[in-house]
């Protein structure tokens, strides 16, 4: 880990960043260069057209793949090149991940999705943190429930406690409500937002939809691989507050 | 897309294959493997047996053999020309005592003189001669073969001349083996061979000699290259049972019980192996389709969503398997036609069998059909289901993800659903039908199916208990359990989850590969047992009581015998009555019933009864002989008990209970009959079906019977310082006859071992592919645990543990059924003792779960290593 006491480490710093993707005999251009930092607590929107490039940016600052050149740090550490274990350290300990199709393990009931990630990267009980946070996603009474039981909302909220249950630094969210209704969409968000203030996490969050990137406190927009706009949000928008929800998030 | 053309649908089809090119690569391989298997096996055991028929054949140089105390009737003769016009060659042989001599040597010789056509006979094998010539050339009207002993005791060589009745004959050469020596009579004297014209020359032939005639049989063989039929054997020996009331027939299978019984559990083990190579074919198409089906669920989603109907779906998609299959089954009959040809290259050393290969078109057909039906059973229901996916499963594809599109869906739907049951029934059938035309024994086949069937639903059953038993223990005790360990068994109950189904693709591989090996192991022993080196292939007769010491000292002192001589007393006896009927009036109650009645046997039995018999006495039963109903007397035993064979009783018609009367020598000795017996065969003891206890023939007249094992190298010069000791008892020499014999069952024992490490090969490939089928469901679960920070090797482990649980609930069903499947053919069809052994079930079950781990992780090696988006961004 890099220690610079002169100046506050950017919890995200994205260097040159380049990403090919080979398809058949000809090679795509999917990032062509991109550099920017994020410092820690930032809530960061990047936008983009479909094919913009923003996902594969999104999985590469997660350390879901290797980029083409250029380097991606989180918290002061490079990730990019790190062999495939250490890297599923990092994702574990650094970074929280919330997919827009929830991906939770269908064999694992809803307290056990979310204790997954202490079981495999913490030591000591994890419970009691799993248990608070999915009360706090209001999920207290269904914890025992299977994915198949559950809603897609309530699915993304367990999605959420998961991201979270090892107070990550980072949170990363893709499209998190693209597959939810209005309604449970908003309300994921809250929570999402909620969360993200309540443990002080940096929030990156890839989405199309202007009324969630108007949450953000920045957006980074992105057309065919590359940084056209990266603007504080000065009209930044809250969503309205949801109905209260007892967060009482422990250490 | 209104109207969906066969034409366009195909193409979609097509279109489709094309674009994921490594899947259904790998479902066409599967089909293959199981398509090659099966017409391998198939193909190379069906040739294989034709040999082995053939050489069978030759132990009694024809099909069927009719032996006769005389010459055939004129009614007889005609019923034999009707046969022989139905296309049956026949030609006849005829045995009798005669006596020979020399110029060179004043005393006459006892002969045993046998007279055949050379032009017909031997049907199967050949007459080895010395120096080495054929038999038309041997046996001319003037010259004749002899035996090495005959040469010896008259001081001839060949080129001499030899005078049999009033004629003189140049001896040609001596014999060396007769394919039929085995199932000829053992009378006393050396052989000579003459032609049949030359026996007429000699006058010997008159009305009233004491002639065997020996009617050999063969059928004609069916054009395509198969041997005769069994059936056919059969029909043409009930043929002749009406036509030669008193003629004893024999068919190819009875004359050497070791190398009928190897053939018949060669047989049974060899369609055994044709059947489990269908079956484990079956199971690689099974859970290839499954997996292929399974990840087709989008598209069809997608589809539906675009607007196209079930219907038109299913016409692609079961034109898409309609092409799979039969591409498989394509591959898989080249392949197998490839292992076929490959057989006897990597056997020919072992079994110096030219095995003549024929690529029948029916087992190719056979295969074809078996690729297609079992391609078309497995996915035609899962297809049907296609009616039932719902275009939101694009949407809520995570959440919905896993709707088992088999062995619970065809439970499921087949309780309301008629069009699933009845393609299912239909194809079941066929299957069926392919089972039967590939089972040459029906027992094998029954008892295999049933077995099937009860060990599919004792695997749903298990896995459903396992399942049942895995929720109720994990609900109690999850948060205690290791992460890994909970995951692992969690993973075993996930929705839709493969276990059921690769539960009991699992286990029934495992049984049938279990079945295939205990057998083998079992029947190969028992072979080896049976064509032990060391059985008599010398015989000794007519060994008179004052020479029998003498003998047995010889025999002591002589090299190259292996065994304790088993040596037989003899006593003749006169049959007077049995059950108090005499001969007379047996044959006059037999005269007077009206011929062509549905008792023909019973009348037949009647005119049988012997007039002359050999008896012998032993105090318990000889080696060899088993008793098969009542009770061996006690040693000491006074009364004339009588131990019979259960053929001859069956010939004769007495049971446990009847008396039959017999006079030696003036004594009437009313013996009952105490005790039925079997013999091996293979032991000199068999050559009297009549015994008594000792003191019921004390001080009757005897002649010894003998039957010693010499090294055949050394049979030669055994028989020459037997002759010098004892000029007047015969030597009878049968090894090479059993080297014959010996020769062919251990090469069946190298073939069915061959063969089967070949099934079990095929097996292990079929079950690890179907294991490795299951890695494109769980390529979404790793990635989803990298994100989390899973470890590779966490990972692994979790897997691990749910492929251990599953190889050890699937190889315990699978063993415990395969014993149990063993036990009954073991019993019923293979004729060997069960032996249950722990020890190697407990190796086979760990090595199931181990092999089933490891290819667990095989499988999942290449997506342990990749990168979560490359995962992601397919979706």
């Amino acid at each position: 880990m890099i220690d610079d006491p002169g100046k506050t480490q950017p919890m995200i710093e994205v260097h040159e960043l380049r990403k090919s993707i080979r398809n058949g005999t000809r090679t795509v251009d999917i990032l062509k260069g991109l550099d920017f930092t994020v410092p820690k607590g930032e809530f960061v929107a990047i936008m983009g057209a479909s094919g913009s490039g923003k996902s594969t940016l999104l999985g590469l600052l997660a350390g879901l793949d290797t980029p083409s050149s250029g380097y991606v740090r989180l918290n002061g550490t490079a990730i990019s090149y790190l062999p495939e274990d250490q890297l599923a350290q990092v994702r574990g300990k650094t970074v929280g991940f919330v997919f827009q199709s929830y991906q939770l393990i269908p064999t694992l009931t809803a307290l056990e999705n979310v204790l997954l990630p202490h079981e495999l990267n913490a030591d000591g009980d994890g419970l009691p943190r799993a248990r608070q946070l999915l009360t706090s996603v209001g999920l207290g009474d269904r914890m025992d429930h299977y994915p198949v039981q559950l809603s897609g909302g309530e699915q993304q909220r367990v999605a959420l406690a998961r991201a979270f249950v090892l107070h990550p630094p980072i949170v990363l969210a893709d499209e998190p409500t693209g597959n939810l209704d209005t309604t449970n969409g908003a309300h994921v968000l809250e929570l999402l937002l909620q969360l993200n203030r309540i443990e002080g996490t940096t929030l990156v969050l890839v989405t199309h939809d202007p009324v969630l990137a108007d949450c953000a406190g920045r957006r980074i927009v992105l057309r065919d691989g590359l940084i056209i706009s990266d603007e504080i949000n000065t009209a930044r928008h809250m969503p309205t507050p949801p109905p209260p929800i007892p967060v009482a998030v422990g250490s | 897309m209104a109207g969906l053309s066969y034409r366009s649908a195909a193409k979609i089809a097509a279109r489709e294959m094309r674009s994921s090119r490594g899947k259904f690569m790998f479902v066409l391989l599967s089909v293959a493997i199981g398509v090659a298997a099966l017409t391998g096996v198939r193909g190379f055991s069906a040739s294989f047996r034709t040999t082995l028929l053939t050489r069978a054949r030759s132990i009694m140089a024809a099909d069927l053999a009719a032996r006769m105390g005389q010459q055939a009737t004129q009614d007889e003769q005609k019923g034999l020309d009707d046969i022989r016009a139905t296309g049956v060659e026949m030609t006849n042989v005829t045995e009798m005592l005669s006596m020979a001599s020399s110029p060179k040597s004043p005393d006459p010789l006892l002969i045993s003189l046998k007279a055949v056509d050379p032009a017909l006979y031997p049907f199967y094998g050949q007459v080895e001669l010395s120096p080495a010539m054929g038999l038309k050339a041997a046996l001319t009207p003037t010259s004749v073969a002899v035996g090495d002993d005959l040469l010896l005791r008259l001081g001839l060589h060949v080129g001499d001349d030899l005078k049999v009745g009033g004629q003189m004959f140049r001896i040609a050469a001596s014999v060396v083996n007769e394919p039929d020596r085995l199932s000829g009579t053992f009378a006393a004297g050396p052989r000579v061979l003459i032609s049949r014209d030359a026996l007429q020359s000699t006058g010997l032939l008159a009305p009233g000699s004491h002639a065997t005639e020996r009617f050999l049989f063969k059928l004609p063989p069916p054009t395509d290259g198969r041997p005769v039929s069994d059936t056919a054997v059969a029909d043409l020996k009930a043929k002749l049972v009406a036509l030669l009331p008193e003629a004893q027939l024999t068919d190819y299978r009875e004359t050497n019980p070791s190398l009928t019984e190897g053939l018949d559990r060669a047989t049974g083990l060899l369609s055994l192996m044709s059947l489990v190579a269908l079956v484990l074919g079956a199971v690689g198409v099974a859970m290839a389709m499954r997996a292929h089906l399974q990840q087709r669920l989008d598209t069809i989603a997608i589809m539906k969503s675009l607007g196209a109907r079930s219907s038109q779906i299913m016409k692609i998609y079961l034109l898409q398997t309609l092409l799979l299959g039969l591409a498989g089954g394509v591959l898989g009959v080249l392949l197998g036609v490839g292992v076929q040809l490959a057989f006897p290259a990597v056997l020919g050393k072992l079994i110096n069998v030219p095995t003549d290969l024929h690529i029948q078109p029916r087992a190719i057909l056979v295969g074809l059909g078996a690729g297609v039906l079992t391609t078309l059973l497995f996915t035609l229901p899962p297809l049907l289901d296609i009616r039932s996916v719902r275009p939101i499963l694009i949407l809520r594809r995570a959440v919905e993800e896993n709707d088992d599109p088999f062995v619970t869906a065809l439970l499921k739907k087949i309780s309301h659903n008629s069009a699933q049951i009845l393609a299912t029934a239909l194809i079941l059938g066929g299957l069926a039908a392919i089972a039967m035309t590939l089972s040459d024994s029906p027992i094998v086949g029954t008892v295999f199916s049933i077995g099937l069937v009860v060990v599919l639903l004792a695997l749903l059953a298990a896995s459903a208990a396992l399942l049942w038993g895995l929720k109720f223990f994990l609900n109690r005790t999850r948060l205690h359990l290791p992460s890994a360990l909970r995951h692992g068994l969690a993973n075993l109950y996930r929705p839709g989850n493969p276990s059921a189904a690769l539960l009991a693709a699992l286990g029934m591989g495992v049984m049938q590969i279990m079945t295939v090996y205990l057998i083998q192991r079992a029947v190969v022993t028992e072979l080896h047992m049976t064509s032990r080196p060391d059985m008599p292939n010398v015989f000794l007769v007519d060994i008179a009581n004052s020479e029998i010491d003498g003998v047995r000292a010889v025999l002591k002192t002589q090299p190259g015998v292996s065994t304790q001589p088993e040596l037989l007393p003899m006593v003749t006896a006169r049959v007077d009555s049995i059950d108090g009927v005499t001969q007379a009036e047996a044959r006059a109650k037999a005269d007077a019933e009206p011929k062509g009645d549905a008792d023909g046997m019973q009348r037949n039995r009647r005119r049988r009864m012997p007039r002359s018999v050999n008896l012998t006495w032993a105090e318990a039963a000889p080696v060899g002989t088993m008793v098969v109903e009542g009770e061996w007397w006690q040693p000491g035993e006074r009364r004339p008990q009588l131990a019979i064979s259960q053929q001859e009783a069956t010939w004769l018609g007495v049971k446990l209970g009847s008396t039959i009367a017999f006079t030696a020598e003036d004594r009437q000795v009313p013996a009952t009959v105490v005790a039925l017996t079997k013999d091996d065969g293979r032991h000199v003891f068999g050559r009297v079906q009549f015994t008594l206890p000792r003191a019921a023939l004390n001080g009757l007249p005897v002649v010894w019977y003998g039957g010693v094992h010499v090294d055949p190298a050394q049979v030669s010069q055994f028989q020459r310082a037997l002759y010098l000791a004892y000029p007047t008892v015969t030597v009878i020499n049968v090894a090479q006859a059993l080297e014959t014999v010996r020769a062919v069952v251990i090469q069946i024992t190298y073939v069915i071992q061959f063969l089967a490490a070949f099934s079990i090969f095929a097996g292990v490939i079929i079950l690890a592919s179907s294991i490795a089928g299951t890695k494109y469901r769980r390529i979404r679960e790793v990635v989803v645990l990298k994100t989390l920070g899973a470890t590779r090797a966490r990972i692994a482990t979790i897997f691990s543990i749910e492929f251990a649980v599953l190889g050890l609930v699937a190889g315990t069903v699978g063993i415990v059924f395969a014993n149990l499947i063993v036990r009954t053919l073991e019993h019923r069809v293979f004729n060997v003792a069960y032996k249950s052994q722990l020890p190697l079930n407990l190796t086979a079950l760990l090595a199931t779960a181990a092999l089933t781990v490891a290819t667990g992780w095989i499988a999942s090696h290449r997506i342990l290593g990749q990168k979560p988006l490359e995962v992601l961004r397919e979706e």
